[in-house]
């Protein structure tokens, strides 16, 4: 790659951190880490914590330092996405089959970095346990999670935990001024807070919304944010609601079907972003208290397995039959 | 993936548009007028009619044959009348004088804007019809939704019925032997009865009992199911629906040899039309998602013994519920879930296609690749800024790939010189 393509990368990419010092307000983890480094004692680990906060940058950054730059070339880290690959076969075949090599350099065990494990099925966590102990030679494991309770007890107890912090503020605001800074561009304050506003301290979010704003204008501010969202999330779920409550149901089911499966929105942040609108919604408070309450009903369904389109609707169908508020 | 008949033996002329003689012809007299210079009377036309009889078709066979540029717009997530503007109503006033490129534009699933909140969007079509310079084909199941009014004057109304069984099985028959496969008449002849008269849903079956093989008998039919029960379903639905007691309800679903999941979508889809009655409705909406966590479970854990809770709660749940029933007969329908995964197949297929190469550099699942950047990547690359053909070159995007995520939404991507896209935002910074 030239240096210009290299300018050109996804900001994501560009300005993901390359080593455990440019990790972003995970003291505590991060000086953990470092003690493994120094004494080269490494276990398997469990990083847990909500999206965006440097699970999977932390875990390039740890193999980095430890391997050197040719981590991956050299064979010694290789990534797998559970949420792609959840099956049990998985485990069996690709897992396996690199967790047994020996490798060829210096360093006498690999990283096996598996990132969205929670989202490996409960015969795939079993199966992945035996592999962790079989090969903890020549393999070290590092799972990624935002929810650790997913991840099954035995395996919990044989890693390390981590946890991720939400991050704070300031913190993203600092790394988002430092892209800007870096890429000529100008934002005030005010864009700033709104950014962080929608990422909602996701920081792949907040560059990512840095990045469409620098599309528009090099000239950041609070409405080149607005207009970004606008395209991106165009208040959808607010119209869902709204044409659910106008008695138009069957046009509110179509839209869900719309997000689900063309745009691929994910049912946990469907329902996240209803949580979000519905207390602000035109209804009796003794009416959102039971559609809360439906809610929590549905989200917890849905991570139990259910189909989120059949759950959403029986939400949505609740709140047609609501009244608005006179 | 081998390619989709319906698609392959798409009309290629005018000639090859079964059925529907009289509204070919008089969609062909009023191209004629349009292409002698003299833009007939009423700017539009507005075909109309079931499902797979070869509206769509029909245009784009003219089209070809005529070398038109047909540009193909989806009508079925605008809903606003900028949008309306931005797309037809730009093209449609620019008309090329030398006569090099001329251009269809075609407006999909007209009666889909109507169901929408706002009517601005059929205000907005009405107005493009009136000044457009280009010849404007509408489509729609049905014309007769109310909102349509304010366009259906301002077009030419041509009817599109279902196909004649002897029509249906002639095209069968022509594609068998192109395709040189064997198969008895009493085969095609099933098929197209089951079709009744839709020629595209009797394609895709023919090319689905077929599944390779280049000899097809009438056992193949059995592989077929769904459309093969529809017949059963809707007695069943009626059972359902019309049930008085649980028990009455959970007998609708014996002895029907159609897999749960698919009646379960029968039912979920008939619920609203049938219950008219909103508080009734969720009633019913909350045995449907009851039914449907037991079903999950007895997927995720095996327990077969809670099929027999979910089938009784499902059925019986939605009987109950249904306290108030519609004034008059309200017809069952083929679940628009099912219309709605075949209609959007192809532009799905291409946001996973998209997603999976975001995710590969990435390093992020396709699912979040597709939720959590695929926006913003469309967005950066449709307004640029010097960025988008580094993105596209990075992440190895294909033309028709970059195509998508620089026009941001409308759907129908194909390659044929023919079609074209349009891009919905022209916004530049």
């Amino acid at each position: 790659m030239s240096l210009r393509e290299v300018s050109m990368l996804p900001w994501v990419e560009k300005y993901r951190p390359k080593s455990l010092d440019e990790i972003v307000d995970q003291e505590e983890v991060v000086s953990s880490l470092k003690n493994i480094l120094q004494t080269k004692a490494v276990p398997h680990m469990l990083f847990a914590g909500p999206p965006g906060v440097g699970k999977t940058a932390t875990a390039h950054a740890f193999a980095r330092d430890l391997f050197g730059p040719s981590y991956i070339d050299d064979g010694y880290f290789l990534e797998i996405n559970a949420s792609d690959e959840r099956g049990i076969q998985t485990i069996r075949e690709k897992v396996k089959m690199f967790a047994r090599q020996i490798p060829m350099g210096e360093y006498s065990f690999k990283i096996l970095f598996l990132d969205e494990s929670d989202q490996l099925t409960d015969d795939a966590q079993h199966a992945f346990r035996r592999v962790m102990e079989q090969f903890s030679a020549t393999c070290r494991f590092i799972l990624a999670a935002n929810y650790s309770n997913r991840i099954i007890e035995p395996i919990q107890s044989r890693c390390a935990v981590f946890r991720f912090k939400p991050l704070n503020k300031a913190h993203v605001i600092q790394y988002l001024k430092r892209i800007a800074n870096n890429e000529g561009l100008e934002a005030d304050d005010q864009a700033y807070e709104v950014i962080y506003d929608f990422s909602e301290g996701d920081m792949r979010k907040a560059i990512n919304i840095l990045q469409a704003c620098a599309s528009i204008s090099k000239r950041i501010e609070e409405k080149t944010v607005y207009e970004v969202m606008g395209y991106v999330s165009r208040g959808e779920v607010r119209k869902i609601l709204e044409l659910a409550l106008s008695g138009k149901f069957t046009d509110a089911r179509d839209e869900v079907r719309r997000l689900l499966y063309v745009q691929g929105i994910m049912p946990s942040d469907l329902i996240s972003a209803i949580y979000r609108e519905l207390f602000y919604i035109d209804l009796d408070e003794g009416d959102k208290l039971e559609l809360l309450d439906l809610l929590g009903e549905v989200d917890y369904r849905i991570s139990e397995g259910a189909t989120p389109e059949v759950q959403l609707m029986a939400f949505l169908a609740r709140l047609a039959a609501k009244r608005r508020r006179t | 993936m081998t390619e989709l008949w319906v698609e392959k033996y798409r009309p290629k002329r005018v000639a090859d548009v079964v059925g529907n003689k009289e509204s070919v012809d008089a969609f062909v007299k009023w191209m004629k007028q349009w292409e002698l210079g003299r833009p007939p009377e009423k700017r539009a036309v507005l075909l109309y009619g079931p499902a797979g009889v070869g509206k769509t078709s029909l245009v784009l066979a003219y089209g070809k044959e005529h070398g038109y540029d047909v540009i193909e717009v989806n009508a079925s997530d605008w809903r606003d009348e900028a949008r309306m503007k931005a797309v037809v109503g730009e093209s449609s006033l620019q008309a090329t004088l030398d006569g090099s490129t001329r251009k269809i534009i075609v407006v999909d699933e007209v009666d889909g804007v109507a169901g929408r909140e706002d009517a601005g969007g059929i205000a907005a079509l009405s107005r493009i019809i009136d000044e457009t310079r280009v010849p404007l084909a509408l489509i729609a199941n049905n014309p007769w939704d109310p909102k349509l009014a304010p366009i259906r004057e301002k077009c030419l109304m041509l009817e599109f019925r279902r196909l004649r069984k002897a029509e249906v099985v002639k095209r069968l028959r022509e594609i068998a032997e192109m395709e040189g496969v064997k198969v008895p008449d009493a085969v095609l002849e099933k098929l197209a009865e089951m079709s009744e008269g839709d020629l595209r849903s009797a394609i895709n079956d023919f090319q689905a009992i077929t599944g390779g093989r280049k000899i097809v008998d009438e056992k193949a039919l059995e592989a077929l199911g769904a459309r093969n029960r529809v017949k059963e379903i809707f007695d069943a639905l009626r059972m359902v629906f019309n049930a008085k007691s649980i028990r009455a309800a959970r007998a609708a679903l014996e002895g029907l040899e159609v897999d749960l999941d698919m009646i379960y979508t029968w039912i979920l889809d008939n619920t609203p039309d049938q219950i008219p009655d909103p508080s009734d409705l969720a009633d019913a909406f909350e045995a449907l998602a009851r039914a449907d966590v037991m079903l999950a479970r007895v997927n995720r854990r095996q327990e077969w013994r809670l099929m027999r809770y979910a089938i009784p709660v499902m059925t019986g749940g939605v009987a109950l519920a249904r306290r108030h029933k519609p004034s008059g007969f309200v017809k069952f329908t083929f679940p628009p879930r099912i219309r709605f995964l075949q209609s959007t197949s192809a532009e799905r297929e291409l946001r996973r296609s998209i997603a999976q190469k975001i995710a590969a550099k990435l390093h992020l699942s396709t699912s979040k690749a597709l939720s959590q950047m695929l926006p913003y990547i469309s967005f950066i690359m449709a307004n640029d800024g010097g960025m988008g053909d580094a993105m596209a070159r990075y992440f190895e995007f294909t033309a028709s790939e970059v195509a998508y995520l620089r026009g941001g939404e409308v759907e129908k991507v194909e390659k044929a010189g023919a079609r074209r896209r349009v891009s919905r935002r022209a916004r530049k910074s």
